[in-house]
């Protein structure tokens, strides 16, 4: 009976281990493989031992897309307190606040594309953000948003904070929602506030909300592209070109696809420490908390 | 009846394979022309059928952007297209890694005579051609009738080199507030700029970079000088023609020196600007030669029909087919015979016949100034780094050129 119960729960759980196997599995495997082989589509593979990933190191793009992507990485802990603001914030049963939560998720459902292109006319030298900055005495002088090496970076930053508050807030939005009201009552009775109730109670039980969203999120920022290709192309002097980008630049730009795999090995492995950090850092909380 | 049955199906199969349905299935990729050309390559698709029988052509459009990924991604999974529409940067890149047909020996002699020789030669890597030259779209200069009065200049009078130019975009900038123009200056683009103030980028030996020199780095000050002082807009270095475009016919831009087909668009997108448009020769600088970009059609040898998708390529590239497709757009044929055609020399009202009649006489002093090295992905990299350093004011000219010129010296 019980050999039978396994066997139908494997069954059910087979489409999706075929689709994991093919779009997941497969790619990692074949990736990492090829991460080893000199290939650019056209000639075969040749087998190159870790000679790309010895390149990597003298490689000055490689540093730089490095260190953009990890610079990336601010806008998780923004990302991560806006969205619990903004929860806290529809979570209260006002009217039409259906509205308003709907209308924080339309940019996650809005095309990336779109968004950036939206954010680019947005943000231009003579677009509507520089006008309503000057318009109220704010700024002097139009701010060049996408064209400015130290600030094109942080604008594309805040367009993945727009578009991905949305997603966030809908997860800590259902982690509030499984707290049992009864812990923040106790700590009313026992003369908590409002700020003390938050900070005590609320968000260590919010922490493994916090350790799944802020996991994704700093997956996601590593990972940036799109933004980047829309907006800036990698641009100006380089200052947005993230680790992605630079794949996508070597292995349709250069043709080098082994050299692009190597670095997605790098990019992956930076991924996983980040994660276990993530994990040992936030692992406490939830209701094992008290 | 079941036996009568089995002989109506074994009647209807021998029928079908008598009937012989096309044997080479090729697939065409072309670049952007849809929707303003649809009727002219269905038509060309069709009349191609038609007399080949034994050939089915599947059209496929694709974005600029998009056609590297795309035709790699083809080969890659082993689907690949069979003619492909590229611009000359594509088409070394292909070649330098050895996706491509080698045009010279595809293509006979006797075929090969009737494309301009310059045009064909500038489809060559490592002494063989690996394209076969569609058509060229050789700049003009398009500017707004009504911000040059409103800037006091004569429209009459539009400037003839790029000093006057540079010039004349200051005097709209500080008497209009209108940007003057968006010069080429992205990307690799300035190597383009230097070649056309008659500096050539390499040494005759192809071994060493030359724009470390003085003449180089005063060219490179004066633009970032512009910039500094906002003649230019500051998405100059990443929009590109597009961004020029777009900007021209948003009336937000004086004068664009762009190839004449893009006056389709501005004429689509803004009638107004359109309607003040006035057209006259690109400006030349001291090397008095101009950029030619050229769309040539390659064969990827990863297709599984060479030899017809050559004859196709060939038949697309034709005198008759070229012309056809000239009296369309203003673009001009890589072969001598359609070139030599009266109706390039024509006049008209319209600013894309004067366009029309300005470029063709611009091909004489004009070719495709694209720079061919190996490694071109890094060395291209490097420049438009230490060019975009220059402006960024992140090095001096001097500083951005010389390092660039040191990383080109030692990878080629």
């Amino acid at each position: 009976m019980a050999l039978r119960r396994t066997l139908v729960a494997y069954f059910f759980l087979l489409p999706a281990l075929a689709l994991l196997g093919v779009f997941t599995f497969y790619p990692v495997v074949f990736g990492t493989v090829l991460s080893l082989f000199e290939y650019d589509v056209i000639s075969p593979p040749r087998y190159v031992g870790l000679a790309q990933f010895r390149a990597l190191w003298t490689d000055r793009y490689f540093w730089i897309a490095l260190d953009n992507s990890l610079k990336y990485l601010l806008v998780v802990p923004a990302l991560q307190f806006c969205s619990i603001v903004l929860a806290l914030w529809v979570r209260r049963p006002l009217r039409g606040i259906g509205w308003f939560r709907a209308a924080f998720y339309l940019p996650v459902v809005t095309s990336i594309v779109v968004v950036g292109l939206l954010w680019r006319w947005l943000l231009d030298e003579s677009g509507l953000v520089n006008y309503v900055l000057l318009r109220a005495g704010l700024i002097h002088a139009p701010i060049h948003w996408l064209t400015n090496p130290d600030i094109a970076l942080y604008a594309v930053m805040f367009v993945t904070l727009w578009k991905g508050l949305g997603y966030y807030m809908v997860i800590y939005l259902a982690g509030l929602e499984a707290i049992p009201a009864g812990y923040e009552e106790a700590a009313a009775l026992d003369g908590a506030g409002p700020l003390a109730r938050l900070w005590h109670v609320t968000i260590p039980l919010l922490r493994p909300s916090i350790l799944l969203a802020g996991t994704l999120s700093a997956i996601a920022a590593l990972r940036v592209f799109e933004e980047v290709y829309v907006m800036t192309g990698g641009g100006p002097v380089y200052s947005t070109y993230t680790m992605f980008y630079y794949m996508f630049d070597q292995a349709f730009g250069s043709l080098h696809l082994g050299y692009a795999a190597a670095l997605g090995v790098v990019l992956a492995a930076v991924t996983v420490v980040l994660a276990v950090a993530n994990f040992r850092l936030l692992r406490q909380g939830g209701l094992t908390y008290y | 009846m079941r036996r009568s049955l089995a002989a109506v199906a074994i009647a209807l199969l021998v029928a079908g394979t008598a009937a012989g349905g096309p044997r080479a299935q090729l697939e065409f990729w072309t670049i952007s022309l849809e929707p303003y050309f649809t009727g002219y390559v269905h038509q060309l698709i069709d009349q191609y059928q038609h007399a080949h029988p034994d050939v089915a052509i599947r059209w496929i459009d694709v974005q600029p952007q998009a056609v590297d990924q795309k035709l790699l991604a083809s080969i890659a999974g082993g689907v690949s297209p069979d003619v492909v529409n590229l611009n000359t940067e594509g088409t070394l890149r292909l070649a330098e890694a050895r996706a491509l047909v080698d045009m010279d020996t595809a293509v006979p002699g006797g075929v090969r005579a009737r494309y301009f020789p310059n045009i064909w030669e500038s489809l060559r890597y490592g002494g063989r051609t690996y394209g076969i030259p569609w058509y060229v779209v050789p700049n003009v200069l398009a500017y707004n009738r009504g911000l040059f009065a409103r800037a006091g200049l004569d429209p009459a009078h539009p400037p003839a080199t790029t000093d006057a130019f540079v010039h004349a975009a200051e005097v709209i900038k500080q008497r209009t507030g209108v940007y003057g123009f968006m010069p080429n200056v992205d990307g690799v683009r300035m190597l383009a700029l230097f070649q056309e103030e008659g500096l050539q980028v390499l040494a005759p030996d192809r071994r060493h970079a030359l724009f470390a020199g003085p003449a180089y780095v005063a060219l490179l000050r004066r633009y970032v000088d512009l910039y500094k002082h906002d003649m230019f807009p500051d998405d100059t270095l990443q929009r590109g023609y597009l961004g020029a475009t777009e900007r021209y016919a948003g009336g937000r831009l004086a004068m664009l020196t762009t190839g004449p087909q893009f006056l389709l668009r501005v004429k689509t997108d803004s009638p107004d600007v359109y309607r003040d448009t006035l057209v006259a020769p690109a400006p030349r600088g001291r090397g008095n030669v101009l950029d030619l970009p050229t769309m040539s059609l390659v064969v990827p040898l990863a297709s599984r029909h060479r030899s017809e998708a050559v004859r196709f390529a060939l038949y697309v590239t034709d005198d008759e087919s070229q012309l056809a497709f000239d009296h369309q757009v203003v673009i001009f044929p890589s072969t001598r015979r359609a070139a030599a055609d009266a109706f390039f020399s024509r006049g008209g009202a319209t600013p894309e016949d004067r366009a029309r009649a300005i470029a063709a006489r611009e091909l004489g002093v004009a070719r495709d100034l694209t720079v061919v090295v190996p490694h071109s992905d890094e060395l291209f990299r490097v420049f438009k780094e230490a060019v975009e350093n220059a402006f960024y004011g992140r090095m001096t000219p001097e500083q951005a050129l010389a390092w660039a010129a040191r990383e080109w010296d030692a990878r080629l």
